[in-house]
């Protein structure tokens, strides 16, 4: 992990510290590296890692009930198996839910197995009308907070989706 | 034990704990035994994610103690939260596992090994320390003492053996809320209780 990995990882972190966000739970995906380990060495969050991607959706859901401020952090491929929590809990009961996602199958990404993404991420997103905002460059990271605040105004889930050349430094 | 009569206990030994139910036949069940409809949430058909939301509850409200009611079928199809639960180790929080060997919530279909699942063997190879089991109402009533000690320490599991859903218990009212409604109505009372603002307003 390079230098810019870690200071993008620091730079999202703050965003969400700074929105109250406490709670993050989380899968790994490689390109979230930098952003998992910001987060777990910040005394500002507790740090959750999950054993599958729909028990951060039940966890983030709970503590909005308790008036925690949460993220759900993971890859593109765990997003793909979290529509039916999402949709049961979070639109059934209007409960608002921020999911940080990455963009796997986008330009860059160099895993052929990754063409299901590639090919069914943001139409996915748009099936199930659930707003999402690409953020692929250091300069757009502050509209985390706007993106997390969105969720809060409409009671709904919103993903902020993160490119390769984002979290790997390159942008 | 009776699935119903076994509720009815916890629903008397009850004092002032936040409940999280799971689909199907604990919500109704808890709905019949207490007609709760301020401090339980009734997470129907949520597909093994009552105790995790019950665990972010847990987390984010220290201060509640906090009951989440999970069915065997439910348990099959995410047992690995246990290492989640075990890694929180919130002591306000009691996960009931309710063994009633089928997935009530469909008709009591079959569940997979049914007879060979040893649930509290599970949670003591997860790691879990504090585990119960109770196969009786009597058991239940006379240790529920004892139960409820247990959950100030650290996270508690408890299996509770039951019978399936008869065809007349099947017939139970579902908790009628319509989601919206049942999340203020349960907001709300966490708010009252806490002290809190979930909702960013208050009325």
């Amino acid at each position: 992990m390079n230098d810019k990995q870690s200071e993008i990882g620091k730079r999202i972190a703050d965003e969400l510290a700074a929105c109250g966000v406490r709670l993050v739970a989380s899968l790994p995906d490689n390109w979230l590296t930098g952003v998992i380990n910001a987060i777990d060495g910040d005394a500002r969050f507790v740090h959750i890692p999950v054993n599958r991607e729909e028990s951060a959706i039940g966890l983030c859901s709970g503590a909005y009930m308790g008036a925690m401020g949460s993220a759900a952090l993971m890859g593109a491929s765990g997003f793909m198996t979290v529509i039916y929590a999402i949709t049961k809990i979070n639109y059934t009961y209007e409960i608002p839910l921020f999911l940080m996602l990455t963009l796997r199958g986008g330009v860059g990404d160099h895993h052929k197995h990754h063409v299901s993404n590639s090919l069914y991420l943001r139409p996915l997103l748009e099936a199930i009308n659930m707003s999402y905002r690409v953020i692929d460059e250091p300069g757009d990271i502050g509209s985390i907070s706007r993106c997390y605040q969105h969720t809060r105004t409409f009671c709904r889930p919103m993903a902020v989706v993160f490119t390769r050349d984002l979290l790997r430094g390159h942008a | 034990m009776n699935y119903l009569d076994c509720f009815r206990v916890l629903a008397r030994h009850r004092t002032d704990q936040i409940v999280v139910t799971s689909a199907g036949n604990s919500s109704q069940a808890w709905w019949a035994a207490t007609r709760d409809s301020e401090a339980s949430f009734y997470l129907d058909a949520s597909m093994s994610l009552s105790t995790m939301f019950a665990s972010g509850l847990a987390l984010a409200r220290p201060e509640l103690k906090i009951w989440a009611f999970m069915g065997d079928g439910a348990f099959c199809m995410n047992p690995g939260m246990l290492m989640v639960e075990r890694r929180m180790n919130l002591p306000n929080l009691t996960h009931f596992l309710v063994s009633n060997q089928a997935y009530g919530a469909t008709s009591n279909a079959a569940l997979p090994n049914v007879g060979e699942n040893d649930y509290p063997a599970i949670a003591r190879a997860m790691g879990l320390e504090r585990v119960f089991e109770f196969r009786t109402l009597e058991a239940l009533e006379h240790d529920f003492a004892t139960l409820m000690a247990a959950n100030v320490a650290g996270h508690t599991f408890v299996v509770l053996e039951v019978e399936p859903f008869s065809d007349a218990e099947q017939k139970l009212d579902q908790p009628p809320f319509d989601g919206p409604e049942l999340k203020y109505r349960f907001g709300r009372h966490i708010e009252g209780r806490s002290d809190c603002d979930i909702f960013g307003y208050r009325v």
